[in-house]
């Protein structure tokens, strides 16, 4: 039964190459593609499902043993990212033929946004610190052909700097683990618990985890690296962009997990710098949210304070700290990419993303505007709804540790969220009918909503229920707390 | 004023890029011990072809050629993964390979290895690949 | 007997590494033709000359190592060469590498 740890990967890649032979079929490659992602989706949450009953699955490819071998490690806080990526992926499936045009359809778009779930998944499910970067390459390639997608003339510019950083940042994550291999002798992430912990020098240990993170955090969207990230994410459709804010940052944020929960945890030190990096990065991005205009760049700046949140969970390094950040990471996964995709579907009803001159959406579309209500609710954390269950997880394990400073600040960004896109829904729902501005288009709208409505449900289903999904998370943060138990479910001792 | 006409180079090269197409099918099968293997044998095949575009011009050599290289890849990514897939049916893990011993006439006894299937693909795949972006970057109109 | 096969031993490797240091040299100096020009003729035949070069440093290292490895990546070395320099040559007699229809 191992190998159901390669299917989340082996589905999406097959599915990617054979619409590559329908392309001149795009009515077909349309159906098929939800076919195929809905098959994909029903094969995880199996998988999930099993995982669940019998505990984590590893598998060791072409029979090469644990520490030789690469592994793929399928362990519940796995299985229930790569779950809530391909609930993500469906949403943009169905959302996708509304939003792009013939024409970027016809370049490849379901064959690259296959191959992103891929190197997702993959990213995900992988054992190896190597084959990690493996999928990370993967997952970047897509990303590139998806943000060039149609080339406009923004498009490009914002792409080169996206392109480059992300090169900048492979190459240095390469360099990082031939470091590490010369310092530990081995890439196997189980192995590699084992054997920090032997190494004499710490020194050197601690500028390998600090690369790392610098690497991570690059992709994350941390507090001095950020910058990159809200432009680039807004320049491509509002599928990509939805696709990039729900998966690409979390996948940082899962190897930082990951990395730092496993391999590097002998230095206090590295938390505690954590945990203001979670704070700066909560602040500016607030910042940065509420200091434009732009509709869809401030849907882009909220990635960031969702990443300070979760990053304080990790410097935080206690049970409820790190539940928290598993289920703030899977909330915000689901939120986000809602968001993206309601977002966009006001632009491109109203033809422009100027938060001033949109007036009155209320009047003709009245399911899009309660809807963004409930995702601003859920995204700010308002009492029954999932934001605010990771919210109070994180500041409870905040104060129990006596950090009052950056629960206040934690506060505070949850309260800015809630005005910076409290901003959008008063200025473009509120308000008098414009008649004028734009033309109403029903029919439209009415494809668009399906899938936020889709995902929102989703959401709200993991804050209502939080009674069935808390004890998940917890289980899962005892399970990043006792490093002890990956390392033999891999290694087998 | 007369063309230039490339007559040492269409003669070179209709013996070249044969030497060069037997190169790689030697490199393709060294691989599995030796240096060589599918990516670089499909990198010699994809030169041998750029040497022919560059001797006799777009139009005839996609007439000789006509292969859509962009399927050329599709292909090639297929028969890799499903080589990987197949020890599913076996009940090995995913990648699982194996080898036996065959015996060809005038060869006699030979090593096969099922990763020779999957270099395959490595091999149609950057065939495919390199061909697209060289005759993307090419194609000037 | 033993005294000429160490001698001659000892020759091989003394004369390939200084072979090895006068290719680098080389290599420099053509590397400096390649950047100052002055004309792209003169680039061109430096690239031709630098891949002939790694091409005995390939070989110099094979007999060196002692071993047959490097024969193949000789082989492909030039290969490649050559199609490189072709394609610089007529770039720059036609202004184009491939042509849409010759005749």
């Amino acid at each position: 039964m191992s190998n159901l740890a390669a299917l989340p990967i082996i589905i999406p890649l097959i599915s990617g190459i054979l619409l590559i032979f329908l392309h001149n079929r795009m009515t077909v490659v349309r159906i098929l593609a939800k076919v195929l992602t809905l098959g994909n989706l029903a094969v995880v949450a199996y998988i999930a499902y099993y995982i669940y009953q019998n505990g984590t699955i590893t598998l060791e490819a072409g029979g090469w043993q644990a520490p030789y071998g690469i592994v793929l490690v399928a362990d519940m806080l796995s299985i229930i990212l790569v779950l809530t990526t391909n609930l993500v992926a469906v949403a943009a499936v169905f959302y996708a033929p509304s939003s792009l045009s013939n024409k970027q359809e016809h370049f490849y778009f379901y064959t690259f946004y296959f191959l992103l779930i891929t190197g997702v998944s993959g990213a995900f499910l992988t054992g190896d610190i190597f084959n990690l970067f493996v999928f990370y390459e993967v997952m970047l390639m897509a990303s590139y052909a998806l943000i060039v997608l149609g080339g406009g003339r923004i498009q490009l510019r914002e792409s080169i700097k996206y392109v480059l950083i992300n090169l900048f940042s492979s190459v240095l994550f390469v360099t990082t683990v031939a470091f590490l291999y010369s310092v530990v002798g081995t890439v196997n992430m189980a192995q590699l618990a084992e054997r920090v912990g032997e190494v004499e020098q710490k020194g050197i240990l601690t500028t390998i985890a600090i690369l790392f993170f610098f690497v991570f955090a690059i992709k994350a969207a941390l507090f001095p690296l950020y910058y990159w990230l809200p432009n680039s994410y807004v320049a491509p459709n509002p599928v990509v962009s939805a696709l990039f804010g729900a998966l690409l940052t979390k996948v940082g944020i899962y190897s930082i997990l990951r990395v730092f929960t496993l391999i590097f945890i002998y230095d206090p030190n590295l938390q505690q710098f954590f945990i203001w990096i979670a704070g700066l990065t909560m602040l500016f991005g607030v910042i940065g949210a509420l200091s434009t205009n732009n509709i869809k760049l401030v849907i882009a700046y909220n990635i960031i304070p969702a990443v300070g949140f979760m990053i304080l969970g990790i410097g935080l390094f206690n049970q409820t700290a790190i539940s928290g950040t598993v289920y703030y990471l899977v909330h915000d996964m689901i939120i986000k990419a809602a968001l993206f995709l309601l977002v966009g579907a006001v632009a491109y009803l109203a033809g422009t993303t100027d938060l001033r001159k949109i007036k009155g959406f209320m009047h003709h579309y009245p399911v899009l505007g309660w809807l963004f209500l409930l995702a601003t609710f859920v995204l700010a954390g308002i009492p029954p709804f999932s934001g605010f269950i990771g919210k109070l997880l994180l500041l409870q394990a905040g104060l129990a540790s006596d950090r009052v400073i950056i629960v206040i600040i934690g506060l505070i960004t949850s309260f800015l969220i809630l005005l910076s896109l409290m901003r959008i829904f008063i200025q473009c729902f509120w308000g008098e009918k414009d008649n004028d501005a734009y033309t109403v288009d029903k029919q439209a709208a009415r494809k668009f909503t399906l899938p936020v409505i889709l995902l929102l449900f989703f959401s709200v289903v993991l804050g209502i229920g939080a009674e069935f999904f808390y004890p998940i998370a917890e289980s899962i943060g005892k399970y990043l707390m006792n490093p002890e138990i990956y390392i033999d479910s891999v290694l087998k001792e | 004023m007369s063309r230039p006409n490339d007559l040492i180079l269409r003669s070179t090269t209709s013996l070249i890029a044969f030497i060069l197409f037997g190169f790689s099918i030697y490199l393709y099968f060294a691989g599995h011990n030796a240096p060589g293997g599918g990516f670089i044998a499909g990198l010699m095949v994809s030169s041998a072809i750029v040497l022919m575009y560059m001797a006799y011009g777009f139009e005839a050599v996609n007439k000789i050629l006509p292969i859509n290289y962009r399927y050329c890849t599709a292909i090639g990514l297929m028969i890799a993964v499903l080589t990987g897939v197949g020890s599913f049916f076996f009940g090995e893990p995913f990648l699982s390979h194996t080898f036996g011993y065959l015996y060809i006439p005038f060869f006699g006894n030979k090593e096969l290895a099922t990763a020779m299937l999957f270099d395959l693909g490595v091999y149609i795949t950057v065939l495919g690949i390199t061909m697209t972006i060289i005759l993307s970057i090419a194609d000037d109109r | 007997m033993t005294n000429i096969m160490d001698f001659t031993q000892n020759m091989v490797e003394v004369v390939s590494i200084i072979c090895i240091i006068a290719i680098s040299i080389s290599l420099v100096l053509l590397l400096y033709r390649v950047i100052k020009g002055p004309s792209n003729p003169d680039r061109a035949v430096a690239l031709d000359a630098i891949g002939v070069n790694i091409m005995a440093l390939a070989g110099l290292l094979a007999v060196l190592l002692v071993t047959t490895y490097f024969n193949d990546v000789i082989l492909l070395i030039g290969i490649l060469l050559f199609i490189g320099t072709i394609a610089i040559a007529k770039f720059l007699e036609k202004g184009v590498i491939i042509d849409h229809d010759m005749d």
